[in-house]
């Protein structure tokens, strides 16, 4: 467990492991991605109340449902950051902030497109989840903009890396205290988005290869990003040397 | 500080008391961000509307987002003196617990500038038409929630302080944190208004409030480790 545990921290173990597994990630999500997107976009029959518009949904609720996930996984790579001085854990919270602040943007932006459709509106301040998943992205952000402030890689590293473990905490309790504001100003939102309740079975099972679908892609894109990243930071080292003279 | 077998309660109060004596000793640093304060709550009725039914309803809201945009001025200069003349790096050398040391700077930080915020307070709010049934409700939210904004923005500072031009960075950071506080704050004045009892949101206010003086100054600390190397 141990040996397998520091064999992991090693950049080029890492490298040339996820090398091994791209190929079968990407074939995996780009079977899934087009499953669910040919189904979801085009077989799905209209819902009975939302009509053609539920459609956006099967987008909407994976990439949301995925986005949730960055904090927590942010938490992990900052505790193995600060505590084992894992490089490879940092390079990782690196474009997880990243690719977490794109994925809010777009959960945004696809929660915006249905909510001008169903709720007449683009934005609801009334919508908790609307104005909890905006600070997660403002969090993000945060963190983002922290990294690039500081020139030392390795302060960067420990800074992020406590920002996000204390940005995690703080996403939770924003959540919940968001919700509590809402629910004292408007009982419910006008439609649940819970997909199961007024819909019909193929619209979740839809939902559900959609969100495998996009959590493939999110581990697709932070493996090539993190690759990316292990090529530039080790640029001085004799086994990236060494293979970029093979290619 | 180079007395030898100090206990950290008497390094707790030594830290408290010199910071409290710089502060004093360098007025423009309480006072500009107490100016400011009043200087953004007096343009709130100029841009939106003299009319006092309206005041009344963004009155709380309007204290609320003024202090937190204060807080952010004069939480900047928590730390950045010690970082730049090198006594930080003695407060990390320290024998007693980074924990109480950070604790002592905090809470100085918030008498000198919270406490003021705080009870100037009703005389803004009476500016803004809050009625006066409202004002208890008010000091005792700014009460609870300052000293976790104090707290809470410290491990930011904490991690800024070695950067040379931040002034933004910190309020990206710490503004969005600050959400929660907000939320209750104005919920609780909100409250006393529609003639329900507030004490609910102020008894939660006082959770964050423990909970941010047990954690928070732990943050701090290993923030400060990490940017002083």
């Amino acid at each position: 467990m141990w040996v397998w545990f520091s064999k992991l921290g090693s950049p080029k173990w890492f490298y040339e492991l996820s090398g091994k597994w791209l190929p079968w990630l990407i074939a995996a999500m780009v079977i899934f991605m087009t499953i669910g997107l040919v189904w979801g976009l085009v077989f799905l029959p209209p819902d009975y109340q939302q009509g053609f518009t539920s459609r956006i949904l099967i987008v909407h609720v994976a990439v949301a449902g995925t986005s949730l996930a960055f904090f927590p996984l942010m938490l992990v790579a900052g505790i193995i950051t600060l505590v084992w001085r894992m490089k490879l854990a940092d390079m990782v919270a690196k474009h997880a902030a990243i690719l977490g602040a794109w994925f809010s943007f777009i959960t945004l932006a696809t929660g915006s497109l249905w909510g001008s459709v169903m709720w007449g509106t683009w934005w609801e301040w009334t919508d908790s989840r609307l104005v909890s998943m905006l600070f997660q992205l403002f969090l993000l952000l945060g963190v983002i903009s922290l990294r690039s402030a500081l020139e030392d890689s390795e302060t960067a590293a420990k800074a992020c890396a406590l920002l996000s473990i204390v940005g995690c905490i703080n996403v939770v309790i924003i959540k919940y205290s968001v919700e509590w504001w809402n629910t004292l100003h408007q009982v419910a939102s006008p439609v649940s988005l819970d997909p199961s309740s007024p819909n019909g079975p193929q619209f979740w099972i839809a939902t559900l290869i959609m969100i495998v679908a996009v959590y493939l892609f999110l581990s697709v894109s932070l493996i090539l990003s993190t690759r990316n990243e292990i090529l530039e930071r080790e640029r001085r080292s004799q086994w990236v040397q060494d293979l970029v003279l093979k290619n | 500080m180079a007395e030898k077998q100090t206990t950290t309660s008497a390094a707790f109060i030594a830290t408290l008391k010199r910071d409290l004596l710089i502060a004093f000793k360098k007025k423009n640093d309480i006072v500009n961000p107490f100016m400011f304060f009043i200087i953004v709550v007096s343009l709130f009725p100029i841009g939106i509307s003299p009319e006092s039914d309206r005041l009344t309803e963004i009155a709380a809201g309007v204290i609320w987002i003024s202090v937190l945009l204060a807080s952010m001025l004069s939480m900047d200069n928590l730390y950045r003196s010690d970082y730049e003349d090198g006594s930080l790096e003695q407060l990390l050398l320290s024998p007693h617990p980074l924990f109480f040391l950070v604790l002592a700077k905090n809470i100085s930080h918030w008498l000198v500038s919270g406490l003021p915020v705080v009870l100037v307070s009703p005389i803004l709010a009476y500016m803004l038409a809050l009625p006066t049934e409202a004002y208890g409700t008010l000091v005792l939210s700014l009460l609870l929630g300052t000293p976790i904004m104090s707290l809470v923005g410290s491990i930011a500072v904490a991690l800024t302080v070695g950067l040379g031009s931040r002034g933004l960075i910190l309020a990206v950071i710490t503004l969005p944190m600050s959400v929660p506080v907000l939320i209750f704050g104005t919920l609780a004045v909100q409250s006393t208004l529609n003639s329900q009892s507030p004490v609910g949101y102020l008894s939660l206010m006082l959770v964050m409030l423990s909970v941010s003086v047990s954690l928070a100054p732990l943050a701090s600390a290993a923030a400060l480790k990490i940017s002083v190397n």
